[in-house]
């Protein structure tokens, strides 16, 4: 009877024993939320699915922005050095400016190979990867394939299944709740999916064209063709041969959509979209690239919504 | 301001006083030959250079490799040359004319060179062209001793640099070598010019070259107060450029371009408030 009474007693005492050590052993880094820093509001909207109240997210490059081209600013070192985790597209996206900030950045935890760095193109679909030696004949190739992969649901799905085993590495003692988080987006991911999959399934096989190469895995995911490009190498503009050829193409194949990202110059789209009576759609390939895309989840009921809206006009279905 | 900054901030302030030291120089034989884009000029040649080296498959591809840096810098010694030959065969035709016809040729073979580019180019660009918030202490020391070796070559030559840049004819007419002096000018120029892009970017450098020396003409003829006048200007507006950025928190590069206009104005308006008093007393 006693001895029983006291293991009623011993064990919660025990369990708080053991918790405060635990707490102790992390120090203060379990008390205070992880920062996280992401190179794109993409990222920083998937951390913050996964990471809830357990983190402090900050996206670098804004959605309206270039994510190629950013110029860094003394406030980008100061939120670098003081991440407990930095995550990048990868896939050289960021190649231009986030090596240096990096390294001035000082912080050990988040370059490249450290415990607090995360490259999200690791475990998900990556598209035009070359195969072999790259020449000149290939045209325009990433080396590691092409870097805007996010733009495919379930590419944020695995996105996030990585930050959310990034974080419980880091905070081990709220697994709980990355675990939570995480399935309680999968489930919202689902459901947006089918909503997605049942707007875009009439126009399966439609052709378009797009001004660079950022939507092969959105294209992909529904089945668009993508038949051609406006300006294959942003900011060197294409040879006049490659744009006729462009407009006998879609002429010959009765295209009529021609879908730009934001920060691209709409005049040639436009000429081309006049020429053959076509149109031009700007849809966002990021979050925060227009303001209804607040999150991961409203960006693609943006672009579905548009993309939806302009092929049901341009191919009458 | 956050002090934690300051910290991460010295590497570029040691940079931009690094170049405004040499700029601010040359900068002064740039105004008086009147050949205010020649760096731009020799900019855009030497990252035409950088470019084909980045092209030539057996370079590696790599822009960070030494043979991308030597290619440019061949190119800049090529531009060297025809800058300093125009002016030696005083023909009718300006020099700065040569300077704009150089630039615009050589921005556009940089597009069409780039067209040709293998891989996605759009990167290219912005690894040959510096930003002075990532300069790490290694590159400002690199820096460092190579505009000393360049200070030490003009101070010893400086007599010779400046009686060319000033009076070219008079210094003809007693038999001295001006167009090997102007090759040697405009080499040195050169080399400077190529690592100081490679540093702090185009719009920077071009400023650290030009406005110290407009400073400087501002209050006085005569070399020596100029040149003291540029560097003082120039090390202000790079401190209070890094400041403002910080403060505000815009891209650094571009808020110390902005000072620097700022502060010529401040500096222009003085001196039409200046004379009456110095006058009255």
């Amino acid at each position: 009877m006693t001895s029983r009474y006291v293991r009623f007693l011993a064990a919660p005492a025990l369990a708080a024993v053991l918790a405060a050590v635990a707490g102790g052993a992390t120090a203060a880094g379990s008390v205070a939320p992880l920062k996280v820093v992401t190179t794109t509001e993409d990222l920083a909207s998937l951390a913050r699915e996964v990471g809830g109240d357990r983190v402090t997210v900050v996206g670098l490059a804004k959605g309206y922005q270039d994510p190629h081209q950013v110029d860094p600013k003394p406030s980008f070192i100061l939120e670098v050095s003081r991440a407990d985790l930095l995550i990048a597209v990868g896939r050289e996206l960021e190649i231009g400016w986030l090596p240096a900030l990096v390294t001035s950045s000082r912080n050990a935890k988040v370059q490249a190979g450290g415990t607090g760095f995360l490259d999200a193109s690791r475990n998900v679909k990556i598209l035009e990867i070359p195969t072999g030696q790259i020449t000149r004949a290939m045209g325009d190739v990433h080396p590691e394939g092409n870097p805007h992969y996010w733009l495919d649901p379930g590419n944020g799905r695995q996105i996030a299944k990585a930050i959310r085993d990034k974080l419980i590495a880091l905070a081990p003692n709220d697994r709980a709740v990355f675990e939570q988080r995480y399935a309680q987006f999968d489930t919202r991911l689902a459901a947006a999916e089918k909503k997605w999959d049942a707007a875009l399934a009439p126009y399966k096989g439609a052709k378009l064209v797009t001004y660079h190469r950022s939507w092969p895995n959105f294209m992909e995911r529904w089945g668009l063709n993508v038949i051609g490009y406006v300006e294959p190498k942003p900011g060197i503009p294409a040879p006049p041969s490659h744009i006729i050829q462009l407009i006998d193409e879609m002429q010959r194949q009765g295209v009529k959509l021609i879908v730009v990202e934001p920060y691209f110059s709409l005049k040639t789209p436009q000429s081309i979209a006049s020429r053959i009576g076509g149109t031009v759609l700007v849809l966002a390939p990021s979050v925060g690239g227009v303001k209804e895309a607040g999150d991961y989840i409203q960006l693609f009921d943006y672009n579905v919504a548009q993309l939806t809206a302009a092929l049901k006009q341009a191919t009458g279905r | 301001m956050d002090t934690v900054l300051l910290e991460f901030l010295a590497a570029p302030i040691a940079a931009a006083l690094v170049v405004a030291g040499i700029h601010a120089y040359l900068g002064l034989h740039v105004v008086e030959r009147g050949v205010i884009f020649v760096d731009l000029s020799l900019a855009q040649i030497a990252s035409l250079g950088a470019t084909i080296a980045v092209l030539v498959p057996a370079l590696g591809g790599d822009p960070h490799s030494p043979g991308v840096y030597w290619m440019s810098l061949a190119f800049t010694l090529v531009g060297a040359l025809i800058f300093a030959m125009v002016k030696g065969q005083e023909a009718k035709i300006p020099q700065e004319a040569i300077i704009g016809i150089s630039y615009a040729v050589a921005s556009a073979a940089v597009i069409v060179a780039m067209s040709k580019a293998p891989g996605e180019s759009e990167h290219l660009r912005d690894m040959l062209v510096g930003n002075i918030l990532s300069v790490q202490w290694p590159e400002v020391w690199t820096t460092a001793a190579l505009y000393a070796l360049i200070g030490a070559f003009h101070f010893v030559f400086r007599h010779r640099f400046l009686e060319i840049s000033v009076s070219p004819e008079k210094a003809a007419a007693r038999g001295v070598a001006v167009r090997w002096w102007d090759f040697l000018f405009y080499a040195s120029f050169g080399f400077v010019v190529t690592r100081s892009v490679a540093v702090a970017g185009v719009l920077l450098v071009f400023c650290y070259l030009i406005v110290p020396s407009v400073g400087g003409m501002l209050f006085s003829s005569r070399i020596g107060p100029r040149l003291a006048i540029g560097w003082a200007m120039a090390g202000v507006v790079s401190v209070l450029g890094m400041y403002f950025s910080v403060l505000f928190d815009l891209p650094t590069g571009a808020t110390i371009v902005c000072t620097f206009g700022l502060a010529l104005v401040v500096m222009a308006l003085v001196k039409v408030v200046l004379p009456k008093r110095t006058l009255q007393a």
